[in-house]
């Protein structure tokens, strides 16, 4: 792939939105287009090319890389590629896991203050609390600020709001 | 034509084919009228998310000319369905101030159309609904004829004695006292099926809930769903309130927070863009006879918004199973976030 992906999925919008919506008939059918604008908006926020596709160019430079050092010798003063430095990185699932795990806890450490409230001490239940509502608080932000406009009245209608 | 597109199955339930639909619906009411009917016409309402709703319209059927058969589809948001709540609640109300439609026949035997359904009469009657229209308010007239009737059938319905009936085997179990944990205990199980990773702030609401879970003046019936887009208007009257598919016994004020959330506000400040909030407390209290306490509504408003976020975790369950292609299903998943925002803000740090 040649192009960014932000400017892929501005692409495919402006031509759904401008070469196919208005030759579809079916208010249904627009619905859904706008509702496809919509998720491909939200997408564009939150994706970037996979750390394997990545992972595996870098795989393959690495492997080159290792075969003309061999080289080395009999290519005095050629510019080698260097091996580059394939340091483990976590993919996004690993990465979505690992925030799970957290979220898991948190949703843990809530219940256990629930049943245990009366055993903590007042002061210290407070900052945990607070500590815990300063999250929450940051991850809907989050989750607001990278989310697109919603587009429900374009999806009901089959029409866009000017 | 609106459609649900559906993820590619092995074998299409029987309700999926015209034909068959047509032959089978009109065997069932054949069989169970006595006469021979014969279904002429079919026509799909637009599509939602849980039942599907057809009007139908039939010969050799002595209580109506059209009906409507709703039917509750395996891969529905809140699949798998028994018809059986909304009719045996319909039959109870059919005596009863609350205008709802007649029910005729329900099943939910499988081998008859492929999914639980009912069928009801037809009632006359636009909807006019909660998007589409923002800011838009309703002509002054219309709009008090419309809140009045809205606010009178809830009254209506949250007197209605359902003891004397068959729904007072529902009663087991439920009490003033328990009647809002055993809706906490409910949902938290559907949150629990749904749910595709965890939710710390659905843990938040769940602990803040328990902790406030107010006592019922009395059980009444609780329609669950009770709000703008869900009646029929005709001349500036409610002719029916429709999907009583959450129907069940509990808190009357339950009704009233779900009917009071922003969502169905219509772009005004307005309660389901009928009534100002004083307004429509004031005639509630009057006509049920019941107090709306400000701390039990603050409860229910929570609870109903905690419902709306979990509907759409079953959105975001629902799309990721491939049960439905329908892309309208990951942008409900999408406003997760946005009312567990509204949640924490109404919550304002308590717990």
């Amino acid at each position: 792939m040649n192009n960014s992906l932000p400017r892929l999925i501005d692409g495919m919008v402006a031509t759904l939105r401008k070469e196919v919506i208005p030759h579809i008939d079916s208010d249904f059918a627009r619905g859904q287009a706008y509702g496809v604008i919509y998720m491909l908006s939200s997408i564009k926020l939150r994706a970037a090319w996979s750390n394997a596709f990545l992972s595996e160019q870098l795989h393959a430079l690495e492997e080159t890389s290792l075969e003309l050092k061999d080289l080395a010798a009999e290519l005095a003063g050629a510019p080698l590629p260097d091996a580059p430095d394939r340091t483990k990185l976590p993919d996004s699932a690993e990465l979505e896991e690992v925030r799970n795990a957290g979220d898991r806890r948190i949703c843990e450490l809530i219940d256990w203050l629930a049943t245990n409230r009366a055993t903590v001490a007042p002061g210290v239940l407070t900052r945990a609390e607070a500590a815990i509502d300063k999250y929450l608080n940051w991850q809907s932000r989050f989750e607001l600020k990278t989310s697109a406009k919603p587009m429900f009245a374009e999806m009901s209608g089959g029409v866009e709001k000017s | 034509m609106r459609q649900p597109q559906r993820a590619a199955s092995a074998e299409a339930p029987a309700f999926e084919d015209a034909r068959l639909l047509r032959r089978r619906l009109a065997v069932f009411l054949s069989a169970n009228s006595g006469a021979d009917v014969v279904v002429e016409r079919r026509s799909k309402f637009p599509a939602g998310f849980s039942w599907i709703t057809y009007a139908v319209q039939v010969a050799g059927f002595a209580r109506a000319r059209e009906v409507i058969l709703r039917i509750g589809p395996p891969y529905g948001l809140f699949a798998p369905y028994s018809a059986m709540p909304e009719f045996d609640s319909l039959s109870a109300l059919a005596a009863s101030a609350v205008p709802a439609p007649r029910v005729f026949f329900a099943s939910d035997d499988p081998a008859i159309l492929g999914a639980p359904f009912f069928i009801c009469e037809k009632v006359e009657g636009d909807t006019p609904l909660p998007w589409g229209s923002q800011g838009q308010t309703m002509e002054g007239s219309r709009r008090e004829s419309l809140a009045a009737d809205f606010i009178d059938a809830l009254a209506a319905l949250h007197g209605f004695d359902w003891r004397t009936t068959p729904l007072a085997k529902w009663g087991e179990g439920v009490t003033k006292e328990n009647a809002a944990e055993l809706q906490i205990d409910d949902w938290q199980g559907r949150f629990e099926r749904w749910a595709l990773r965890p939710h710390p702030m659905a843990h938040r609401t769940l602990a803040w809930l328990r902790a406030h879970a107010p006592k019922a003046q009395h059980v009444s019936l609780v329609h669950g769903d009770y709000r703008l887009g869900n009646f029929l208007e005709r001349d500036g009257r409610i002719s029916a309130i429709l999907d009583w598919e959450l129907v069940h016994l509990g808190d009357p004020i339950e009704d009233v927070g779900w009917a009071f959330l922003p969502q169905y506000r219509g772009g005004t400040s307005l309660v389901c863009g009928l009534a100002g909030e004083a307004d429509f407390v004031a005639r509630y209290e009057a006509r049920s006879g019941l107090k709306v306490d400000p701390a039990s509504l603050k409860f229910y408003i929570v609870f109903s918004l905690m419902k709306l976020a979990f509907t759409h975790v079953a959105a975001a369950r629902c799309f990721e199973d491939g049960l439905f292609n329908d892309m309208r299903m990951p942008a409900m998943a999408t406003q997760i976030a946005p009312v567990f925002r509204q949640i924490a803000k109404a919550l304002e740090g308590t717990w």
